[in-house]
């Protein structure tokens, strides 16, 4: 595309896209770390994880602060709005991917170092590496300004769900089993839906893409599979 | 001596040239207007615009040359100002843009520089032989000739300062052209026409040569315009001529009355102009 | 926000709004050279068109033509049509007058009449028509107030136009426009002469002004034809490159030129 004639306005967009790909770097490291933590119990990690979120804070911050300034100055229309207003809308869903990242890490503290809960683990491992891919995958999207690729984030955001709401009544079984486990399942809940939620920020950055290189918002309902909220479980057996 | 140096002294001597010159002109220009005030203020008094011009040696005025300037003067902006406004106008308004605009300023200008002896020589032949007789008529048509092309010229020029936007904004409203040129254009460049006028006037109040042969002199009273008729600067040139020097020192004082009135003329057209601008 | 855009972008693609000028394969030429290349356009009744471009587009020229102000000058003409209300106001018949009067321009610099604010607006007004003194006065009075002038403008009527500020006499500008009940209004960059305050008192006076005029305006500021405009057109080197609802062009224009040009990459 050609350049701003303004050649100050062309790089505050460049680094606009910048800081934003930046702190996406972070998010995902943070995501990554904490999951690490929890699976192997390494406190230490989890200590770095729950400092490193505040940097991410702070990028959003300025990616904030850069994204008003512009729009005060520069009166953007068009394309370039769309570019700055997304910018602002990725940069508070990785703010919030964030702080999911923090509490997860946080979680991780909470447990005891020893404890035994096999099947659940491995499927929340198996759920984190799913977020983590779509989280990889609509970075790559918003950087390429890929819209294809973002559409295929947020259609797969689905499976996300199915596998929480397996793992919801999977946790439930664990606690009824044995009431000595329902700290440690109680933890592992919360940071199952940390993770779910990563999974669901993930998708309105898809959407977000979508509108950046499209101009319209996703017309059709995202598709929901969490039906845990709706799950029950008798406590006779 | 060095560039610099050089430069300074080239620049002294340019100034002193410069100034030199300056000086020389407004010498003449002192001299002239003294020996004038001098000499016309000498016989300057009420008699002067009272009595008529006197034979030599008696006592008089020049009553009836003043009168008769006045008469010839007013006469020919009667003539020359509406042709010249109106002319003015369709070079500036309608015909802006043709090729006969282009021609007609042309002749303009040089009618506008013509030895006025030579229109004095032209209005001879067509009026005053036919007629038979010098007039008055035929003097203040030889004038009229002579106001005619500096009125053109003026208003033709300050109708073009009329920026074009001022007749857009008129017709824009609806307004035919002539309405836009008579209430717009002619109200915006009112002072400089009128300027122009005073110009004319002052330019013709002293021209001798074209009088000589059409409205030539009278001694006595007259305001006939079908006979000769007397005006200042023809009386000027026979009074100053003659050896008698009560009639020279007439001579003297009718120079003064016509400078005077030329400078308040041109005064008056020069602030005009200057309150025009400032609007 | 989003709602009023929405409501304005329905309304500008109301299918019942009235064409008020339509603009036919129109083709103008200074001299030999073609400096408008067969433009169709529509202006519909009491909305506001936008023509927006960069230098030398053509757009103040399309504008002068529908009030066939061109005509004053040799060497231009135009070739096409141009129908108000029905008629072709091209053809060489079209009483010239009587179109000014139906359709008003505003220039880019404030051109007050050498006379007093009373006699600016009544000037156009005795075209037309023979009022009373109070008729007048009340004509004149209702000018003043609909340009928003009124206020400042009432305690001296009778003095000269010229010592207005600029703001002042652009608003005298559009008084005197209005005073002749038009139904028309072109604007040619109204505010480019103008310091933000007045620009921004003129966009309201817009704003009020096309309940019931017909209004084009032509400017260089996007942002301004983002605010004012329900319908833009992006004219560039003479031709109509895209046209539609200010909502639209502005945020999603479907040519890239448009974008260009709007985001500021070229023009």
């Amino acid at each position: 595309m050609t350049q701003h004639i303004v050649a100050s306005y062309e790089n505050e967009l460049r680094d606009l896209g910048r800081m934003v790909t930046e702190m996406g770097g972070r998010a995902e490291r943070l995501v990554a770390d904490s999951v690490k933590a929890l699976m192997k119990r390494d406190a230490e990690l989890a200590e770095r994880v729950i400092v490193g979120d505040k940097s991410v804070d702070a990028l959003q911050r300025d990616i904030e602060e850069s994204a008003i300034a512009m729009i005060a100055r520069r009166q953007p229309l068009a394309t370039d709005l769309r570019e700055i207003i997304s910018a602002l809308r990725v940069a508070n869903d990785l703010e919030r991917i964030g702080d999911l990242a923090k509490n997860t890490a946080k979680r991780a503290l909470a447990l005891d170092s020893d404890y035994q809960a096999q099947k659940p683990l491995r499927g929340l491992e198996h759920m984190s590496d799913m977020a983590l891919e779509q989280l990889k995958s609509v970075l790559d999207a918003y950087s390429a300004h890929d819209d294809a690729k973002a559409l295929a984030v947020w259609t797969r955001d689905g499976e996300i769900d199915a596998i929480y709401t397996s793992l919801f009544r999977e946790l439930l079984t664990y606690m009824m089993e044995d009431p000595r486990r329902i700290t440690l399942c109680t933890h592992l809940l919360f940071a199952a839906k940390n993770i779910e939620r990563i999974g669901d920020h993930a998708t309105n950055i898809a959407e977000t893409i979508h509108y950046l290189v499209v101009g319209e918002a996703i017309a059709d309902e995202r598709p929901k599979s969490d039906t845990s909220s709706l799950t029950k479980m008798s406590l006779s057996r | 001596m060095d560039r610099y140096s050089r430069r300074l002294a080239r620049n002294k001597m340019w100034l002193s040239l410069s100034i030199g010159a300056a000086a020389f002109g407004l010498f003449w220009l002192a001299a002239i207007l003294s020996t004038l005030v001098w000499n016309g203020l000498a016989g300057l008094s009420l008699s002067v615009f009272t009595e008529m011009t006197p034979p030599p040696g008696s006592a008089g005025g020049l009553l009836n040359p003043i009168v008769g300037s006045l008469i010839l003067t007013t006469l020919a902006v009667v003539i020359g100002t509406p042709i010249g406004i109106l002319a003015g106008t369709y070079m500036a308004e309608y015909g802006r843009y043709d090729r006969i605009t282009y021609i007609i300023r042309f002749i303009n200008d040089i009618l506008l520089s013509a030895p006025s002896i030579i229109i004095g020589l032209f209005i001879y032949e067509i009026l005053v032989v036919p007629m038979g007789h010098f007039s008055g008529f035929a003097g203040s048509i030889a004038l009229g000739v002579i106001v005619i092309p500096v009125v053109v010229r003026t208003t033709e020029d300050m109708l073009l300062l009329v920026p074009n936007q001022m007749r857009e904004a008129a017709a824009a409203i609806g307004a035919p052209q002539w309405f836009v040129i008579s209430r717009v254009t002619y109200r915006a460049a009112r002072t400089g026409i009128i300027t122009g006028v005073l110009l004319a006037i002052a330019r013709i109040s002293g021209e001798t040569a074209p009088l000589l042969f059409t409205a030539l002199n009278n001694q006595f009273w007259s305001v006939n315009l079908n006979a000769p008729m007397p005006s200042l600067p023809v009386v000027i040139f026979q009074f100053a001529l003659s050896p008698y020097e009560d009639w020279q020192r007439l001579a003297w004082t009718g120079a003064l009355i016509i400078t005077a009135a030329v400078l308040t003329l041109s005064i008056l057209a020069r602030a005009l102009a200057s309150k025009g601008v400032e609007q | 926000m989003m709602n009023a855009i929405a409501v304005r972008a329905q309304a500008a693609e109301a299918p019942n709004t009235r064409e008020k000028m339509v603009i036919h394969d129109l083709s103008f030429y200074y001299g030999d050279n073609k400096a408008l290349k067969n433009i169709d356009l529509t202006m519909h009744e009491r909305q506001v068109s936008a023509l927006i471009g960069p230098s030398g587009c053509g757009k103040s020229t399309l504008l002068r033509i529908l009030n066939r102000i061109y005509g004053l000058y040799p060497n231009q003409r135009a070739e096409g049509e141009v129908w108000l209300d029905g008629e072709n106001i091209l053809r060489p018949e079209q009483d010239l007058n009587l179109l000014r009067a139906k359709v008003g321009m505003v220039f880019q610099k404030p051109t007050p009449f050498p006379m007093s604010i009373y006699e600016n607006i009544a000037f156009g007004i005795r075209l037309y028509e023979k009022l009373s003194r109070a008729e007048m006065d009340e004509r004149v009075e209702r000018a003043l107030s609909k340009a928003a002038l009124w206020d400042e403008a009432k305690d001296r009527l009778n003095a000269s136009a010229l010592g207005l500020s600029g703001g002042q006499q652009q608003r005298l500008c559009i008084a005197r426009t209005i005073a002749v009940k038009p139904e028309v209004i072109l604007l040619d960059e109204p505010t480019s002469a103008l310091d933000p305050i007045s620009t921004a008192k003129v966009e309201d006076l817009i704003d009020e002004l096309k309940q019931d005029f017909t209004i084009t305006i032509v400017t260089h500021n996007m942002q301004q034809a983002a605010r004012v405009a329900d319908r833009t057109a992006f004219l560039y080197l003479g031709s109509l490159v895209e046209e539609g609802p200010t909502s639209q062009m502005f945020s999603n224009p479907k040519d890239r030129r448009t974008l260009d040009y709007i985001t500021g990459r070229f023009g």
